[in-house]
C-alpha cells in the first residue's frame, strides 16, 4: 500500500509539472497583458519599465523556468493587477468555492444515492419514475437558468433566502467559511442548491443501474434466503456493492465543481475562486490564471489519490496487493 | 404429534407471466416430506425443480408467481403468507443454499459481517454473540480456525471453503428444512463428495429435512431418501431412491439413467435422450415426454394417468415393468 502511495505521489508531481507547462505556454499564447495593464498612450519608456518589472522581457523557456524556480519554494508571484502576492488572492477566495463545492456534491449524494436505489429497488412504481424524470431535468435545464429561478422564486418571491453574496463568515483553521454561522448558511443554500442539481441527476442514475443490476444477482437472493429484510439488504449489502462507481463520481464531479463553478459563483455573487479565474482572464493576469490552474490540477490529482485509496477501503480484493508490502 | 408432515405440496403450480405469454414453469406438482428425509428433485435444465425450490422458500422472482396450489409446512398454509411472516420462516426455519457460492457471497463484506447480518435478521443478538455464533457453525461445517477467519473475504476462500459457509449460514439457526439447488455443481469432484458426505451427517445429526435439487443422479443416489423426477414443471416419477433408480418405470427417467457416462461401455457413443425438452410456452395437451418417448402412441395424446403402487409413482400410460 505504501508503494502504491508513493508511485502515486510521483505520478501526481509528473501531472503537476506538465500542466504547469501547458498552462504557462498556453497563457503566453493568448496575449500581452502590457497591453491591457497600462494606458494605450503611455510612452515607449514606461511601457519598457513595466514590461522589464513584470519579467515579460525575458525568453519564454526563461519565465517559465523562474516561474517554476518560484513554485517551488512556494512563491507563485505577483498579481500584474492587483500587485498582490497570487497565493494571497485565491486563498482568500479558496475556502468560499470550497464549501459552496462540497456542500453542493454532499446535497447531491445524501440525496441523490437514496433516490437512485429506491428507483432502482422498484422500477416501475410511479414515484421512481418521478425520480428519474427529476433527474432527466437535472441533467437537461442549463444551471444559470435554474439559479436565476430559484433567486426569483426564493429570494424575490417568497423572500425565505438571501439571493446573493456570501454573508457572515466565522474562523476555523485560520480561514472564513460561512457554514459555520446560521446567517451564512442561509447564503450557502441557494447557490449549493444550484450546483447541487445536476450531481444530484447524475448519483440518481449511477445508483439506481446500480441497484437494479445487484438486486438481480445471487447476493441478494442469498441475503432474502436468509431472511434479511429488504431495508438491511438495501442498506448493507446494495449500497455497498454499488459504491465503487458513486465514489468515483463524487470525486470527480467534487474536483470539476471546485474548478468550474463559474457560472453559479457569477449568478450569487460568490466570491469563489471562480469569479478570480473569470476576471484575471478578462485583464490577462497571467500569474493568477496561472497559479489558479496550477491549484486545480494539484486538487484534481489529490481527489482522485483520495478516491483511489477508497477503492481498497470499500472493495477487500483490491487491497490483496498492499498486504505484506 | 408427527401425523401431518413437515412440508406438504399439493398441486403446485408456479408460472412466469411474461410477455410472450404464460411460463408454465411448474404445473401441478404434489409431495410431502417428513421431518428429517432427504428428498432428490432430479430433471434436465428448464424442469421446473429450481423454481418449485424458490417457490417453497417464497423467492419466486417477478415476472412468475404462485398462480395456484397449496404448500403446508408443518400444516401452515405458505401460499399466500403476508411477506413479512415469510420473511420470518426464511433462514429461520426453511433455509437454501445456491449453487454457485462465489455469486451468493457478498464479495465486500467479510464472512462474520455476512453471517452476523443472518443471525441479527432473526432477533437481537450482540454482534460478539452473532460473531460467536458464526464462528461454532462454520467449525461445525468442516472450516478450521473459524474464529480467525470471521474477518477473510469469499475471495479468500477456495470454492468448496465459500460453499461451506453458505451452508453455515443456512445452518445458523438450526432449519427445519434446507433447500439445496445443486449446491455441489460448481466444484470439484473430490470437494463434491466430502460436502455430500457432510451435509448428509448434518441433517441426520439435527433432524433437518433436505430438498437436494440436482441434475446429478449419482448425488441424488448416494444422498437422498426418496427421488422425484421432473419434466417439464411436472413430476413424472417419485419413489425411494434405491427402487426408483434401480429399476425406473418411467421411460423418461430410463433414459436419463441410461444417459449416465457409467452405463456406456468405454469407447462406445453415449446413451442420449433424442430432441430436446419442450418450450413451456406452447405445451401441447397430454403427455409433455411423448415426442421424445420411445414407447409413446395415440393414446399418449391424452393426459397420462398416475400409476401409484405402494411406494412408487408414475405418470405415464405405458410404464416400464416393475423390477
Amino acid at each position: 500500500m505504501l508503494g502504491f502511495i508513493i508511485q502515486r505521489l510521483l505520478q501526481a508531481g509528473l501531472v503537476m509539472l506538465a500542466m504547469s507547462a501547458l498552462v504557462f505556454i498556453g497563457v503566453y499564447a493568448i496575449g500581452n497583458p502590457i497591453d491591457v495593464l497600462i494606458s494605450p498612450d503611455a510612452t515607449q519608456d514606461i511601457r519598457a519599465a513595466a514590461i522589464k518589472s513584470m519579467g515579460l522581457d525575458l525568453p519564454l523557456w526563461q519565465q517559465y523556468l523562474a516561474f517554476l524556480g518560484r513554485l517551488l519554494s512556494g512563491d507563485f508571484g505577483r498579481s500584474f493587477v492587483f500587485g498582490t502576492p497570487v497565493i494571497d488572492l485565491v486563498l482568500a477566495r479558496l475556502p468560499a468555492t470550497l464549501e459552496l463545492a462540497l456542500a453542493s456534491v454532499l446535497i447531491g449524494a445524501f440525496i441523490g444515492i437514496p433516490l437512485g436505489i429506491y428507483a432502482g429497488y422498484k422500477p416501475e412504481s410511479p414515484i421512481a419514475r418521478g425520480i428519474m424524470a427529476v433527474s432527466v431535468l437535472g441533467f437537461s435545464v442549463p444551471t444559470f437558468w435554474v439559479g436565476l429561478i430559484l433567486i426569483l422564486f426564493f429570494a424575490v418571491h417568497l423572500d425565505w433566502l438571501p439571493a446573493g453574496n456570501r454573508g457572515p463568515t466565522a474562523e476555523f483553521l485560520g480561514v472564513q467559511w460561512s457554514f459555520l454561522t446560521k446567517e451564512g448558511l442561509t447564503f450557502l443554500i441557494l447557490p449549493a442548491l444550484n450546483l447541487s442539481l445536476f450531481k444530484l441527476a447524475m448519483m440518481i442514475r449511477l445508483a439506481r443501474a446500480g441497484t437494479r443490476e445487484v438486486m438481480l444477482t445471487d447476493t441478494v437472493k442469498f441475503a432474502r434466503a436468509a431472511g434479511l429484510s429488504e431495508m438491511t439488504i438495501l442498506r448493507r449489502h446494495v449500497l455497498r456493492l454499488i459504491s465503487i462507481p458513486l465514489v468515483t463520481v463524487f470525486g470527480l464531479e467534487f474536483g470539476s465543481t471546485l474548478a468550474f463553478a463559474v457560472v453559479t459563483e457569477t449568478i450569487f455573487s460568490w466570491p469563489g475562486v471562480g469569479k478570480l479565474i473569470i476576471e484575471s482572464i478578462t485583464s490577462l493576469d497571467r500569474p493568477v490564471m496561472v497559479a489558479y490552474l496550477v491549484l486545480v490540477a494539484f486538487l484534481f490529482v489529490t481527489i482522485n489519490l483520495v478516491v483511489d485509496l477508497s477503492y481498497a477501503l470499500l472493495d477487500p480484493r483490491l487491497r490483496r496487493g498492499g498486504r505484506g508490502a | 404429534m408427527s401425523a401431518s408432515p413437515l412440508l406438504e405440496v399439493r398441486d403446485l403450480r408456479t408460472h412466469f407471466f411474461t410477455r410472450a405469454g404464460v411460463v408454465k414453469a411448474v404445473e401441478g406438482v404434489s409431495f410431502s416430506l417428513e421431518k428429517g428425509e432427504i428428498l432428490g428433485l432430479v430433471g434436465e435444465s428448464g424442469s421446473g425443480k429450481s423454481v418449485t425450490g424458490f417457490s417453497l422458500i417464497g423467492l419466486v422472482d417477478p415476472p412468475g408467481r404462485i398462480a395456484s396450489g397449496s404448500i403446508k409446512f408443518e400444516g401452515r398454509e405458505l401460499v399466500g403468507l403476508p411477506p413479512a411472516e415469510m420473511r420470518a420462516l426464511r433462514g429461520k426455519r426453511i433455509a437454501m443454499v445456491f449453487q454457485d457460492p462465489a455469486a451468493t457471497l457478498n464479495p465486500v463484506l467479510s464472512i462474520g459481517q455476512q453471517m452476523t447480518l443472518a443471525v441479527q435478521a432473526h432477533g437481537r443478538a450482540s454482534d460478539a454473540a452473532a460473531r460467536d455464533l458464526a464462528a461454532r457453525t462454520l467449525t461445525r461445517v468442516g472450516i478450521p480456525d473459524a474464529a480467525a477467519r470471521l474477518d477473510a473475504y469469499p475471495h479468500e476462500f477456495s470454492g468448496g471453503m465459500r460453499q461451506r459457509v453458505a451452508i453455515a449460514t443456512a445452518l445458523l439457526h438450526g432449519p427445519d428444512l434446507i433447500i439445496a439447488d445443486e449446491p455441489t455443481t460448481a466444484l470439484d469432484v473430490s470437494i463434491q463428495a466430502q460436502i455430500l458426505a457432510e451435509m448428509k451427517s448434518l441433517a441426520k445429526e439435527t433432524g433437518t429435512a433436505l430438498v437436494w435439487i440436482s441434475h446429478d443422479l449419482a448425488t441424488v443416489s448416494s444422498l437422498a431418501d426418496r427421488v422425484l423426477v421432473m419434466y417439464a414443471g411436472r413430476i413424472v416419477e417419485a419413489g425411494a431412491v434405491g427402487e426408483t433408480l434401480r429399476a425406473p418405470r418411467h421411460p423418461y427417467t430410463r433414459g436419463l439413467l441410461d444417459s449416465l457416462p457409467a452405463m456406456a461401455r468405454p469407447g462406445e457413443k453415449l446413451n442420449q435422450i433424442p430432441g430436446t425438452t419442450p418450450s413451456l410456452l406452447s405445451l401441447p395437451p397430454g403427455c409433455p415426454f411423448a415426442p421424445r418417448c420411445p414407447r409413446a402412441d395415440a393414446v399418449c395424446a391424452t393426459d397420462p394417468p398416475d400409476v401409484v403402487t405402494a411406494s412408487r409413482l408414475v405418470r405415464c400410460h405405458h410404464p416400464l415393468e416393475a423390477a
